[in-house]
Formats: C-alpha cells, structure tokens, sequence
C-alpha cells in the first residue's frame, strides 16, 4: 500500500524538480544565462523573431554571404555543399526564420544514422562520457550554487552531449578535422585533464608532431592506415562514437577495482588494440604498470583523507562549517551540515569556502593524482614523476598544516568576526543572492 | 598612456625629418633589403591612417620599438603575408606556453588555425572571413587596423574599459557569428569577468581591513595569494577574449576561489591567534 502511494509520488517529485526555469535535477534552484540556449539548445534556445518569412536554402545562402560571410564560404567547402542531394541550410535549421533551431545530435541523426546511435549508447557506459556530459554538469552542485555567467565555461565542454559541432567544428563539419587529436584539445586540456600535453610529450604524440600533417586524414581509424595512434585512434577505434567503452580508470576521482569481470573485458579490448602495433605481452604489462601506479597514487589520496577526516572528528578544522557558508545545494538539500571529505561525500563540488587544508587535499585529489594519471595512461612518464612528486609535497604540507590544526587552540572570542570574514564580501554575499 | 601615444608619434616625426630623401611613389615598390624609415616615410604618404594607426597602438611604444619590419621583415616582396601567420606575433608574446598565447591556441578558433593553416592564402586580406579560423592578426589587425589595441584594455579591474571596445569585437565576430551570438557572448563574458573581479576585491578588502590590526610581516602570505589572484583574474579575461573554457575555469575561477580562501584562511587563524592571546 504504502509503496503505490510512493512510487507515483517519487515519479511526481523528480518531474516537478526538473520542470523550473533552469534545467536538470535541480533547476528550480537556478535560471539560466541567455548564453546557455546555444550550449544547451533543447533546454534553452528561443529563435529570433527580427527576420520573417519561409526561406529556400539559395535564399539563406545568398543572404547569409553578405550578413555572415565565413559560415557561408564554410558551408562551401564542406561536404554538405558537394553532395548530389545538397544539405542546405534549411535542412538543419529549419525554413522558417521566426523559429529557427540549433541542429542537436538528433537533428544529425537524420543522415547519420550509425553515429547517432553509437553516440547515444555510450550512456551505457556511464558516466564519465560524451553522450551523459551535458545532464551530469547540469546536476552538479557547484554549477547549480553558483553565479550562472562563472559556470557558463562548464556548458561549453559539457556540450558535447549536444551539438555534434563540439568536434566536427561548424560549418565544415569534417570527419577527418575530427580524427586529429586537436579536435580533442579545446576540452581536454588543463589541470584535471592534461590530456593535450600528456599525449603531446609521449612517443606517439611525438611521431604525430612530427609528421601527422603529411598523414592522410581521410582515411578511417584502423590499423595500418596512422602510423602512430592519436586521440580518436585509440578511444574511437574504427569510428566508434562510444568514447568511453573502454574507459577503465574513468574520471579518476575514485579507485576501482582494475581487475574486475567487467574491466578484464575493457582490458582485453586495449590489449586488442595496441596489438596493431606492439606485442600482446608488452601491450599486457603497461596495462599492469598503470595498474600499479594509480595503487601508489591511491595510497598517497587515502593518507590525506584519513588526516582530514581525523581532524573532522576531533572538530580541528578551522573554519569548520559552522564558521563558514554551507556547502553547494546544503542550504536546501541537507538538514545536517558537515565538512564533505572524499569522492563519497561529494567533496568533488567543494573547491570554495572550505578552510584551506581541505582545498589542499582537493588540489593534490584533483590535479596531482590526474596529472599523474594521464601520464601513466598516455605514456608520458615525466608527468608521472612530476605529479607523483608533487603529491610528496602535498602530503607532507598537509601532515605539518594538520598537527598546526591539531594545536591550535579552539576559538573564542573572535567567533563574529571569523564568520563575517567568511560570509561576507563581495563575491560571497554576490553567490548567495545569485545562482 | 599618453606619453606612450607621444613617444609613438614623436618617433614617427623623427623618422619623416630625418628621411627628405625618400620620395617613392605608387609605382615603385622598393626591391632588396629596406630599413624601418623608408618603410613609414612612402606609408605615410600612401596610407597615413596605417601609419597613424600604428602610432597610436602599443607597438609604436614598446623598447625596443615593434617597428614595420619587426613583424613583416626588410623584404617589401611578399611582406604582408609573411606578417599575418600567429608565428609573427607568438615570438614576442611570450612563446607557446605564454597563458595569453596558449589560451588562444587551445581554443576552438587556435586548433583550427593549427590544423588548416598550411592551406590558406596569406594574401588574402584580413577581412570578409577570408581565413577559416582568426588567427591573431585577423581579430587583432582586422581589416589591416594597425592600432592592435583595438580590442585589448588597459585596465582588467575597470568595467568601463569594456565599452570603449565593443564596437571593434562586433565588427570582426560578425564576419562568422550573428549579432544575437555576439551580443550574448560578449555580456555573458562581461560577467563571468566581473564575478572574477568581485572575487579580487573581496580578497583586497580583507587584507586591507586586517591591515589596521596586523603588522605587513604577518600579511605578507595574504599579499602573495592576492599576487596569485592578478594572475589568475588576467587568465579570466584571456579566456573570454580567446573563448577558451579552460582558461575562464581551470586556470581562472576555481583557481581565485583557492587563492580566495586562502586569503581568508591566513587572516582568520590571525584573528584566531589574536584571540589566544589576550588575556
């Protein structure tokens, strides 16, 4: 009885949480920034009315070459424009100017068929993936506590999940642009995800500095046709649009069993692949050495976690969450306010307005172990030692800030004014009213 | 600034003093080897607005002087395409790794530019989308505007900076992007870096409210974070000029959102340790 007054009422309560102004999970907690309707179009985009009429696709053309010149000499040298049938304009926008629309993946989907469909069934592998980035930021807390324009940056790689133009860059859209690991750069780059340099500074991205420009980028990704893999050679083999079916280690953010049924299946996959070029049982034993790198790397995160969660049990942490703003979504969200420490507990969204020692541990979690790890991953073994290093030093900061913490006498009087250091300002009374 | 405007023109009234000589028409393109004055002596006649341009910009104050043949070399034969490719500029900007060049490089507009580069042709003029992907001088020296402050601010921290150059960003984004587009990015962007800048000031205001209590010696890891802070406020407003995510985010807001707890970190456990200690 109770469960069938539930069920429907659970169904009810995430279809009324999902249908405010923002999007997602949490979008009655937030409104959008005009900007989003062309990061996130199904949600968001609403066409301009100054232009009326029914338009041919000559007609957009001939318009457009004098309003938007470069889209127009794009269209020209692309594919589209070559084809028996053409692919105008009309065909992805619509004909009608008052309620133009953003071409999405399904818009596509029309010709292409097979990417499509590969495309979407990557959600299966969860998440970290292409096909689930856009409602996975969308849920973040981070992204729904703060000022919309901060976290516009977000959508733009989160928007991978819905426009195909994220790589197959407008209006060309070239597979063989796609194919070179450039492609992959304007996201895959940075502190949590070096992808773009680790890949660079490795032997494969060497050879592919050195020659890839002469290499024939309009041949598919299989083997005999690159001579060294690239970014799409390896995580699209053979055109696959599932990025993530082999993804083992995933973000990287938490450990996981490398041995399990499911990843033996994934590993036999990579074992598979780099066998087009090197020998099975070498192919078998970087895998393990990665393998015994993200253990050491592992090791290294717990040892900070358990100092951290021990300083939160003897309440050591200053400012602890009384003194300071709750943590993303809490306010609405969570009864019980406490400092989130690890994967778990959600630490990921807690980067700002927790006391340093814990955006130290974040620093090391996020950016010392994923350096590491794309190192280890992209063979690039100077990023290996370089993060491995650095996470020395973090540790050993966070071992002498803890016994500082441990120390340090509780507060007494000063208690106001440490509050308002915290929860007043500029930009912190500004995110409060505003996300 | 005006000193800097005045050392530019100065320079150039030198050089047209100094060089009676020159008298190169139309017609006579110089062949071999040219040096800087004959270069600004015939263009000045030719297209004075080029040199004036010039005069004004930055490049016309810099020591040493970023000069014509600096960027299009003492060749006449060939030297304006010689001077457009990004490898021009990248040299003295820092190389590569530089923040302002690599948040460029990174972007959707950079990779391109680096992928298709070898196909365009370089004599096309900087205008009308006649390259795929702006490179630095198609935005920066669009439609040959030698004034390359055109689209840059003097001051990061002044909202106001942002008004006197919204007219010369539209007219080179509407080559490829519709006005609509334009408009949103450029507010959208306007924000992101105010919120940056609310972000600097409030790490200011903290140090120099604790600065009636604490003496410069026990501020000092504050100042050094509030160094940090420029830094990471500048990648901000790389990353909106160049549309590069990674430097708006990773390199720009969570890094001030570090650099801003710190700050409020070491000035609370001043006040912590203030409180211990009295009596």
């Amino acid at each position: 009885m109770i469960s069938i007054i539930l069920v429907p009422l659970g169904f009810y309560y995430v279809n009324w949480s999902k249908s405010g102004e923002g999007a997602g999970l949490y979008s009655r907690d937030w409104k959008p920034d005009e900007v989003f309707a062309y990061w996130n179009p199904d949600d968001f985009y609403q066409p301009v009315k100054s232009v009326v009429g029914v338009f041919k696709g000559e007609e957009c053309i001939n318009c457009h070459k004098g309003v938007t010149p470069g889209i127009v000499k794009d269209w020209q040298a692309s594919r589209h424009s070559k084809a028996d049938k053409k692919v105008f304009c009309s065909d992805c926008h619509g004909d009608n100017h008052e309620n133009l629309h953003m071409p999405t993946p399904k818009v596509c989907a029309s010709c292409h068929t097979v990417q499509h469909q590969q495309f979407v069934d990557e959600k299966r592998y969860g998440f970290p993936s292409h096909a689930l980035a856009m409602e996975r930021a969308l849920d973040a807390k981070h992204f729904v506590d703060k000022p919309k324009a901060e976290v516009t940056a977000c959508l733009q790689c989160h928007s991978v999940a819905t426009k195909c133009d994220s790589c197959h860059s407008r209006h060309k859209f070239s597979a063989a642009e796609a194919r070179r690991p450039e492609a992959c750069i304007t996201c895959h780059s940075g502190p949590p995800h070096p992808d773009d340099e680790t890949y660079f500074n490795s032997a494969h991205g060497q050879l592919y500095l050195k020659e890839g420009d002469q290499w024939d980028w309009s041949k598919p990704l299989k083997k005999g046709n690159y001579p060294a893999p690239t970014c799409a050679y390896c995580h699209m083999d053979e055109g696959k649009h599932q990025v993530a079916d082999k993804s083992i280690w995933k973000f990287g953010l938490k450990q996981i069993n490398p041995l399990s049924s499911g990843n033996e299946i994934k590993r036999n996959k990579w074992i598979k692949l780099c066998s087009d070029c090197h020998d099975k049982n070498w192919s078998a034993q970087q895998l393990k050495a990665m393998d015994a790198e993200r253990k050491k790397t592992w090791n290294k995160l717990y040892q900070a976690e358990a100092i951290l969660k021990d300083l939160r049990s003897n309440n050591n942490l200053f400012p602890s969450t009384e003194l300071r703003p709750p943590y993303p979504g809490d306010t609405k969200h969570s009864l019980i306010q406490r400092e989130r420490i690890g994967f778990f507990e959600g630490q990921a969204s807690a980067f700002y307005n927790v006391s340093p020692i814990e955006r130290d541990y974040f620093n090391m979690w996020y950016f010392g172990n994923l350096g590491a790890y794309k190192g280890s991953a992209h063979g690039d073994n100077s990023f290996v030692k370089k993060w491995h290093a650095s996470m020395d030093e973090n540790l050993k900061d966070i071992k002498i800030k803890a016994e500082q913490l441990q120390r340090s006498e509780k507060i007494k009087t000063n208690t106001k004014i440490i509050k308002d250091i915290w929860h007043k300002g500029e930009y912190t009374e500004f995110n409060q009213e505003n996300n | 600034m005006k000193i800097k405007l005045f050392r530019g023109y100065f320079f150039i009234f030198i050089l047209s003093v100094l060089s009676p000589q020159l008298h190169a028409d139309k017609n006579s393109i110089p062949s071999g080897n040219i040096d800087n004055n004959t270069c600004i002596v015939c263009h000045k006649k030719h297209n004075p607005q080029l040199i004036k341009d010039w005069g004004s910009s930055i490049h016309a104050s810099t020591q040493p002087v970023t000069d014509c043949i600096s960027c299009h070399g003492k060749n006449h034969n060939n030297s304006a395409a010689m001077a457009r490719p990004d490898k021009t500029c990248i040299e003295c900007h820092g190389g590569d790794k530089s923040p302002v060049v690599h948040s460029y490089t990174s972007s959707k507009h950079g990779i391109i530019m680096r992928l298709e580069k070898n196909t365009y042709d370089w004599q096309q003029p900087l205008a009308q989308a006649n390259y795929r992907a702006p490179g630095c001088s198609y935005c920066h020296m669009h439609d040959s505007n030698h004034n390359i402050n055109s689209l840059s601010r003097d001051s990061l921290m002044d909202k106001k900076a942002a008004d006197n150059n919204e007219t010369s960003i539209r007219s080179v984004c509407q080559d490829c992007h519709a006005p609509r587009y334009i408009t949103r990015l450029l507010v959208n962007g306007e924000n992101m870096l105010e919120i940056a800048r609310k972000k600097v000031r409030e790490g200011a205001g903290l140090i120099e409210q604790a600065s009636a209590l604490f003496s410069e010696s026990e501020l000092k890891p504050a100042r050094q974070v509030m160094e940090k802070m420029q830094h990471h406020l500048k990648n901000v407003y790389l990353g909106v000029g160049h549309q590069s995510p990674d430097y708006q985010w990773w390199h720009g807001h969570p890094a001030l959102d570090g650099d801003l707890l710190n700050i409020k970190g070491i000035i609370s456990e001043l006040y912590r340790n203030k409180d211990t200690k009295a009596p």
